[in-house]
């Protein structure tokens, strides 16, 4: 059965592999090639012990309460991927959120720091169900204002804070 | 020794550096009330504000954060029964009860004095301490300090609790590979950097932590909608706090208790692995037992000494904690790791040296335990009712704040946008790991320890003419090779120790 234990042993185990294999593309230089210890050392040894480690994690055996452990979480993963009437999947909140992440990191220089950040939190405000629109604007302005204020005359930070298109 | 006491006097009492240990405290009570996010986000939130600041300042800060973030989760063990912190789990046993009869200004009085005494005492071992084990230190060598490293990483693994020895060892290589991607700093060739610039310079410590504890952490509190329940506590727990003052025989019970946690506290702290979680639960099991059936049965139910007990014990866990960070830069917790990132970037290489060439950053840390202690109380204390107020703020608000502080303290430093891009990866990850209920902190020490450990180990191999001998010839370094592999075995032999001990980490969760 594909436990919690499992799936998280195969995530390493794979992760383990690709890392050893990406060792080969470590370069080595000639007179390197005899020595005890080179770049490849620790790599080698850790793939090998991650592969070894999520092997035997995969092959746990599961008793006692390790399986009443592993049934309460697999509840808790059916509520995380089961829609909530009027708010949508839990985790869907969760993949937005790292979706406007993502956009914010992309529009923090082209859109200026004030802009950029305003409508990022206002953004994530209203994912995470916000449904006061004015406070949250009124909120993500002051405090976007208010750090670009600080980080810039206090602690002499330069923080572009308009978008380029209008210059800075 | 005076001379130390002195110069970290002189340096602590700086006006500069009092006010840092007021804000370190201060925004640590804030974040750790939060539940979710713990002290390690606390300290990594507080990292790209101290770059600014010269070492010693920039640690007191961050000592700070760590006790007020410990005080803070007492705070929300007590008042609404969900801990912010793992080491404040043990409070809500009788911190809650206590509040729910509606005594909560006087459990919070009783965590505050504990805390206090717990710190203080605590911070009094350290100062004898951290200097001896630093002199004799000073003979160690790379042998023996990778032995200490590997000690360190299994000790870690082996205190993770039943059936999660594997995960952790598990977590702890997976941080060991992510500290491997970068330039090899010895021979400058390039390793997992996908032909990237960014990753020349490797990951940073700072946007892992923060990507892996702060930004998941938030991500994770998405996931765990509020029941209705809780709502209501949140609301009757600013309503009224009644009397916060204690009453003589009160105190009289206190004071046994303080003084055998704090010793059991520090002497757990002390130990690779072992933070603030475990010492409050030994102490809360300690003290039940030492309490004898009449007084135990109060245990769970509002007992001044089961208050009394954890709290005193993960303060003095936390100073304790430092003696390893200070004297051998080993971190013992995912908490003095983040520490130690920290201090690497400062450019100051914590360990035997330490002492004897940034003696004001050793001497100024611990005086300023002292100085923390007291603003805690004096400070914390009274505003409490006004703090406690952050419970009820909407997490619809909280969250973006913290997803942004996170983002922007790592941006700030580099002012390079694929370090954002990068955190959401991580996040993710981190996400899909913490779900899969895989422990992080074993991740981040691998992650902090792993460039030293490659260091020593490629030193040890030079100096004993490319020989893998030294680790079974030289006797130190043997021994503690041996300690570790005992450290992680024998629990597995013995089903007895693990059983108990797993019993008592079952509701912990991380340490911290």
């Amino acid at each position: 059965m594909l436990t919690r234990d499992r799936i998280g042993a195969l995530i390493m185990l794979a992760f383990s592999l690709g890392y050893g294999a990406m060792i080969f593309n470590i370069p080595l230089l000639p007179f390197q090639a005899n020595q005890a210890f080179t770049a490849r050392t620790l790599p080698q040894a850790l793939s090998i012990l991650g592969v070894l480690l999520s092997l035997a994690l995969l092959l746990k055996p599961l008793r006692g309460t390790a399986r009443d452990d592993d049934a309460a979480w697999r509840a808790n993963m059916k509520r995380l991927l089961t829609r909530v009437p009027g708010l949508g999947f839990p985790l869907g909140k969760v993949a937005m959120l790292c979706v406007v992440m993502v956009f914010y990191g992309l529009a923090v220089r082209p859109l200026g720091f004030l802009l950029a950040t305003t409508l990022f939190l206002v953004t994530s405000m209203l994912i995470l169900g916000e449904r006061r629109h004015v406070m949250a604007l009124s909120v993500s302005v002051g405090v976007t204002v208010f750090f670009w204020v600080l980080m810039t005359q206090f602690l002499d930070v330069y923080i572009a804070p308009l978008p380029t298109f209008i210059g800075r | 020794m005076l001379d130390g006491i002195l110069t970290g006097l002189s340096t602590a009492a700086s006006p500069l550096n009092i006010l840092m240990v007021a804000v370190g405290c201060f925004a640590g009570t804030f974040i750790g009330m939060l539940p979710g996010l713990g002290p390690i986000s606390a300290i990594a939130l507080m990292i790209p504000i101290t770059y600014g600041f010269d070492p010693a300042t920039g640690l007191i800060l961050m000592a700070g954060v760590y006790y007020g973030a410990i005080f803070g989760g007492s705070t929300s063990s007590i008042l609404i029964n969900a801990p912010g912190v793992a080491g404040t789990v043990a409070t809500a046993f009788d911190g809650y009860p206590m509040a729910k009869k509606g005594h909560a200004g006087k459990a919070l009085a009783i965590a505050a004095y504990s805390s206090f005494s717990g710190g203080t005492i605590a911070a009094v071992f350290l100062l004898i301490a951290a200097p001896s084990l630093a002199v004799v230190s000073l003979a160690f060598q790379s042998t023996d300090y990778f032995a200490l490293m590997v000690l360190g990483l299994t000790a870690v693994a082996a205190f993770a609790g039943r059936g999660n020895v594997l995960k952790a060892l598990l977590m702890t290589v997976f941080g060991l590979m992510l500290s491997t991607v970068g330039t090899d700093e010895t021979q400058g060739i390039q390793r997992f950097t996908f032909g990237t610039i960014d990753l020349i310079d490797g990951i940073s410590f700072l946007l892992l932590a923060m990507a892996t504890f702060a930004l998941s952490e938030a991500l994770m509190s998405v996931l765990k909608p509020k029941t209705e329940e809780e709502k209501i506590r949140e609301k009757d727990a600013n309503a009224n706090l009644g009397s916060m003052k204690l009453s003589r025989e009160e105190v009289r019970e206190m004071v046994p208790v303080i003084g055998r946690s704090s010793v059991l506290g520090f002497l757990v702290g002390v130990l690779p692995g072992a933070g603030a979680t475990i010492a409050s639960f030994l102490a809360y099991g300690m003290e039940q037992r030492i309490a004898g059936p009449e007084k135990g049965r109060e245990f769970g139910k509002g007992s001044v000494r089961g208050l009394a007990a954890p709290e005193t014990a993960n303060n003095a866990a936390c100073s304790g904690s430092f003696v390893p960070l200070l004297t051998l830069g080993i971190p013992g917790s995912g908490t003095t790791a983040i520490m130690l990132g920290a201090l690497i970037s400062y450019g100051i290489q914590p360990g035997p040296r330490l002492f004897v060439e940034n003696p004001e950053v050793f001497w100024s840390v611990i005086i300023s335990m002292y100085l923390g202690n007291v603003i805690l109380l004096v400070l914390n204390l009274p505003l409490i009712p006004y703090i406690a107020r952050v419970l009820a703020l909407p997490h619809t608000v909280l969250v973006p704040m913290i997803l942004f502080f996170s983002l922007i303290g790592v941006y700030f430093v580099s002012f390079n946008t694929f370090d954002i891009q990068l955190m959401v990866i991580f996040a993710a990850g981190a996400l899909v790991l913490r779900l899969l209920d895989m422990p992080m902190a074993p991740m981040l020490l691998g992650f902090i320890l792993g460039g030293m450990m490659e260091e020593n180990l490629r030193r040890a191999l030079i100096i004993n003419n490319d020989s893998w001998a030294f680790l079974w010839t030289r006797p130190l370094t043997f021994a503690i090779l041996v300690t570790a592999a005992l450290v992680l075995f024998v629990p597995m032999l013995s089903p007895f120790v693990k059983r108990s001990l797993a019993r008592r980490r079952e509701a912990a969760g991380e340490g911290g």
